[in-house]
């Protein structure tokens, strides 16, 4: 990127640069902000193209190496409803991971606000934790997380494997230290001014929590409910082993189908880009809806 | 930030209880078990050439297992190989998980050294009907031996070739291959233009090995002796060597082949350019009959005689196929062990049989039921490679040498896309892979 | 290089606390470290408690069983042993001396090295598209969506379509050779680690494109303003002035983007089928084919603990390094 840009002869945007008000926060001469741009929608959206023409493709022309379809149908995107069986997976994973969003969220601003404004012995370790909770392989806690969950059938007498709230309670633990750290680093940005008036009135620190720290939050606590989500709806490992048929999720279902090809049948390509983008089509929309607090909520000292 | 947000925060949060709200009805009904009966957990192979027939298929089970006893059948499925392995493990490790599973027959040792299932004495065979009930060679891979068996046999898929009538007539070719030798003899022979001889997936993860013991036991050399491995031979290093060869030095295999799966090599036969593709299934048959190479195919035995040979040594087993489908297995922490032996009777029974054959394309086990098929001519051969199936090595360490006998053939990928791969290079990942056999062998128990 | 000082004080000036306590502790107000000790009082009633649910939660779900992932790491679990595991014999370190034998480091190697490489080469990609989606123009929220799509399809999903297009006769070599190019194998041999490395990138830089944006939102005007007073050109001016404040929260994105890089077992998977290359034998891998398909239990929990170890202690280095301690940054200006 350096050399291309040093190359750039500076005599127009010199006099450009002079322009008032918004021009002052340009960042990038217009040229090269427009070559990095298409560049990376480029390097994004061809692919996307691919997936997109594929769904719209036969599997036999994908399989024959075709990007442009010789014959466009919307075939693959009605067949995979009965070949999939999307449609429970996908309303059990909005389920799932909707509710580890926000129960995520919530539980991590609770944390973080802990962490942030009270100092106590092992808070630094408990900080350091949350981050090295994240080094840890899913691979390696797979098999001792299932032993676990289906000791809690043998022993208390409670289904834990293949019922939603078992993968909602193996979901909200994985996504809450990455949670907590998004409320810790933005909660440190927030003026304690805000809060002392509400402690002089004698409130409760709950009460202050839920009226004054979560509104002010809201940003850093959509993000980290996004993540929370995406988590859940991504994890194919553990929701493989923690499902049944009825509680399925749509990466499971995915999974299924795309792997399900032993013995003699075709690659259901087509299918499968169809299914990926149905599947993907909520996160997407999700994204679309709260991207303006997204990156916002990852500021810490967001609220100015 | 101000009402916007909230507003869509608390849309957000309102839709999501009122998911959980539907999703903790929908809960207590999966829980329940319902009505006071008894409910039967049954694992499967997820179907999804036949997704809509499955399900009709599991329906009419499951209605026709209700009236007989009053109990409901809960399915759940499996994608792959692998995740059957996966569901196995944790189902044993907890004690907790399905009545019945319905096993691959490589994956039945495995299981078995599990020990966590019932094995089948005199008392529970009778309850099914007998073992007379099973076609014999479907019984090869139920136990190490016939007092410690835990697979009852249900469903078959040997592995069979298939070819396209038109080119090999076009070629002068009267009878498809009955050995290795000649068969790759008629792939020159059809290799021609855009024309090639044979379709082979290398890169599949369970084709390779398929070929490679066919060969091996052909030759008489059966990869597990007792408590060795035998990989590190000259019999499976020549079967490496023509499996390799096909692509590299008889250019037979569309050079694609190095990165198709199974799937893959169905579709490239299907499109009609290919004389011959080795080891698929009867289930292939909707596949092929999708695409161009419609009306002019036909199934035929896999070749029987090992490569370099004009007839099979006295040692060598006349393998059409390794023993392959699914067991029907009785978890022995199940607390419905009578229920499960009463649904296994029931799905193994003729009927049943027919129904599964015909609604999903699975070879019947039951030996009354694979005799009404033989009057079917296209599927004669697949009942004929059913007879001449052979077991592969009962033992635990199975998984195991299958994996590293794949890893091989994974491995030496680059060299066959480069076009070149010696023996030497062969004989080194040969020993590699006995190394990785051996030691797991030594660990079965 | 002359203007280091500038940088340094633009730098440590800005209220860059996204990063993980990046800004040093020691410039904190004075008047601010007042009030903390103020409020000692106050800090008899900390509500403590409120750590409860998800401490529970994480020691439930993460701490038991990562203590019995080590127990098992010392046992000889295999399916022969599974079905009665806590009879499993005890065999203390032998898992861990198989496992260095069994290619472990060969694994920790390509790991490490390709986590580096993929989080290396996403910063200036997600750098990039931070900086031009700043400023508003027509059409910018498209962009921003369309910088967040590699990052919202499920890994699966990735996989699944990378490896369709990067098959020997797929559409990516269809078109090399069109343009004279033999496109050679993708998914196997030497090349799959450098196939792997790219649809990481492509998968994973948004991440940190958002971190940087986050950096790059808490800029100040004036900053701006300044600069352009200053007459400052736009090169030296992103690089002495504007980018300092992104490398915060760019840091923090490289280690959490590097630690899910190296965990990352659904795309080398899926792209590879097991058994993998040799080329791309990740850790996860590794450890999944060793647990899953070969069944030994226990060694596969020795060489995952080994790899958490290998990855925890720089980890612990460097998060003692940034003092996460800082307590507050919020009362500053």
């Amino acid at each position: 990127m350096s050399t291309s840009a040093i190359a750039t002869p500076g005599g127009s945007r010199r006099s450009r640069r002079r322009t008032p008000a918004g021009e002052a926060h340009r960042l990038l001469p217009g040229p090269l902000l427009a070559i990095i741009t298409v560049g990376l929608c480029v390097l994004v959206l061809v692919p996307i193209l691919y997936i997109v023409l594929a769904s719209l493709n036969t599997d036999v022309g994908v399989a024959e190496g075709e990007f442009w379809p010789s014959s466009f149908s919307g075939e693959s995107y009605t067949k995979i409803w009965t070949t999939a069986g999307l449609s429970t997976g996908i309303l059990n994973s909005l389920l799932v991971c909707g509710l580890v969003a926000v129960a995520s969220a919530l539980l991590g601003t609770v944390t973080a606000y802990v962490l942030v404004r009270y100092t106590f012995v092992g808070r630094v370790t408990i900080l350091r934790g949350l981050v090295g909770l994240q080094s840890i392989p899913g691979t390696l806690m797979l098999l001792p997380v299932f032993v676990l969950f289906s000791s809690a059938g043998t022993y208390f007498g409670v289904t834990v494997i293949g019922t939603r709230w078992g993968l909602f309670v193996a979901y909200l633990t994985f996504a809450l230290p990455f949670s907590t750290w998004v409320m810790v680093t933005y909660l440190r940005g927030l003026p304690r001014e805000l809060e002392e008036a509400g402690r002089v009135d004698g409130a409760s620190t709950l009460t202050i929590l839920f009226r004054i720290i979560v509104p002010l939050s809201l940003p850093a606590i959509v993000v980290s409910g996004i993540f929370a989500f995406l988590l859940g709806w991504n994890d194919v490992l553990f929701a493989s082993v923690l499902t049944r048929p009825e509680t399925q999720t749509a990466a499971v279902a995915l999974q299924i189908f795309g792997t399900t090809q032993e013995g003699g049948a075709l690659p259901v390509y087509s299918q499968m880009m169809a299914a990926a983008l149905v599947c993907a089509a909520p996160v997407v929309l999700l994204y679309l809806l709260f991207q303006r607090y997204l990156v916002g909520g990852l500021t810490a000292g967001g609220v100015k | 930030m101000g009402s916007r947000t909230l507003r869509a925060v608390v849309a957000l949060a309102g839709a999501t209880a009122l998911t959980v709200a539907l999703g903790a009805c929908g809960g207590d009904d999966d829980g329940g078990g319902s009505g006071g009966g008894k409910t039967l957990n049954v694992l499967i192979g997820a179907n999804t050439q036949y997704p809509q027939e499955q399900q009709d298929w599991q329906k009419s089970v499951s209605d026709k297992f209700k009236a007989q006893t009053g109990a409901d059948v809960k399915w759940e499925t499996f994608a792959s190989a692998n995740d059957e392995l996966t569901k196995i493990q944790t189902s044993v490790v907890s004690g907790t998980g399905p009545d019945v599973y319905a096993i691959g027959t490589t994956l039945t040792p495995t299981a078995y050294s599990t020990r966590a299932f019932v094995t089948l004495g005199d008392e529970e065979w009778q309850k099914l009907g007998g073992k007379d009930k099973f076609v014999p060679s479907s019984l090869g891979i139920s136990g190490p031996d016939a007092e410690n068996q835990i697979g009852v046999p249900w469903v078959g898929r040997p592995f069979v070739m298939v070819y396209n009538t038109e080119m090999l007539k076009a070629a002068g070719i009267a009878k498809p291959a009955t050995t290795w030798d000649e068969l790759t003899q008629h792939a020159k022979q059809l290799t021609k233009g855009d024309q090639y001889g044979l379709a082979v997936a290398y890169k599949d993860n369970f084709d390779p090995w398929k070929f490679i013991w066919g060969m091996s036991v052909q030759a008489g050399n059966p990869i597990v002796d007792g408590k060795t491995a035998r990989i590190a031979d000259p019999a499976v290093s020549k079967a490496y060597q023509t499996y390799f060869g096909w692509l590299t030095k008889d250019k037979v295999v569309d050079p694609a082949a190095v990165g198709w799966t199974n799937s893959q090599a169905v579709a490239a036969f299907a499109k009609g350019k290919t004389g011959y593709f080795a080891l698929t299934s009867a289930l292939a048959a909707k596949s092929l009959d999708a695409g161009a190479v419609k009306g002019k195919w036909a199934f035929t035995l896999l070749p029987t005689v090992p490569p370099g040979a004009t007839t099979r040594p006295a040692n060598g087993v006349e393998a059409a196929s390794i023993l392959s489908g699914d067991n029907l297995l009785v978890a022995d922490y199940s607390k419905n062990q009578d229920l499960a032996f009463q649904f296994v009777k029931l799905i193994t029974d003729q009927e049943a049989q027919l129904d599964i054959y015909a609604k999903l394309g699975q070879l019947p086990a039951n030996a009354a039921a694979a005799q009404t098929l033989l009057s079917d001519p296209r599927l004669g051969p697949v009942v004929e490679a059913q007879k001449k199936s052979v077991a592969t090595p009962f033992t635990g360490a199975w998984a195991d040498i299958q994996l590293a006998l794949t890893n091989a053939v994974v491995q030496s990928i680059p060299d066959l896309s480069s076009g070149s791969i010696s023996d030497a290079q062969i004989d080194s990942r040969l020993a590699a892979a006995q190394k990785t056999a051996q030691s797991s062998l030594d660990r079965a128990k | 290089m002359t203007d280091d000082r500038t940088t340094t004080r633009t730098a440590g000036d800005a209220p860059v606390a996204t990063a993980a306590g990046r800004d040093p502790a020691g410039r904190e107000p004075p008047a601010d470290r007042a009030g903390r000790r103020r409020r000692g009082v106050t800090e008899r009633q900390r509500p403590l408690w409120l750590l409860i649910p998800g401490g529970t939660l994480m020691t439930l779900v993460i701490g038991i069983p990562l203590l019995l992932a080590f127990y098992i790491s010392l046992i000889d679990l295999d399916q022969y042993t599974l079905r009665r595991w806590l009879e499993a014999p005890f065999i203390g370190l032998d898992n861990f001396a198989e496992a260095f034998e069994s290619g472990l480091l060969h694994s920790v190697w390509i790991s490490v090295s390709f986590s580096v490489i993929a989080t290396v080469a996403t910063v200036p990609l997600g750098v990039a598209a931070a900086v031009v989606t700043q400023n508003a123009y027509r059409g910018r929220g498209w962009v921003r969506a369309v910088f967040l799509i590699p990052y919202v399809l499920p890994s699966f999903v990735v996989a699944s379509v990378w490896r369709t297009m990067l098959q020997p006769d797929g559409i990516v070599n269809a078109t090399l050779t069109r343009a004279g190019v033999d496109g050679g194998l993708w998914l196997s041999g030497p090349r799959s680690y450098w196939t792997l490395i790219l649809v990481e990138i492509w998968a994973a830089w948004p991440f940190i494109y958002l971190m940087a944006l986050a950096g790059l939102q808490s800029v100040d005007s004036e900053v701006h303003e300044a600069s352009a007073i200053d007459g400052a050109d736009w090169w030296p001016k992103l690089r002495r002035v504007i980018l300092p404040y992104v490398r915060g929260p760019v840091l923090l994105a490289c280690l959490l983007a590097t630690l899910n890089h190296i965990n990352n077992f659904t795309l080398p998977y899926v792209l590879f089928g097991a058994p993998a290359p040799d080329d791309v034998n990740v850790m996860p891998m590794l450890v999944y084919v060793t647990s899953f398909q070969s069944l030994r239990f226990g060694l596969s929990a020795a060489m995952a603990v080994v790899s958490l170890v290998l990855i925890a202690i720089p980890l612990f280095v460097y998060l003692r390094a940034v003092r996460l301690d800082v307590h507050e940054e919020g009362g500053r200006k």
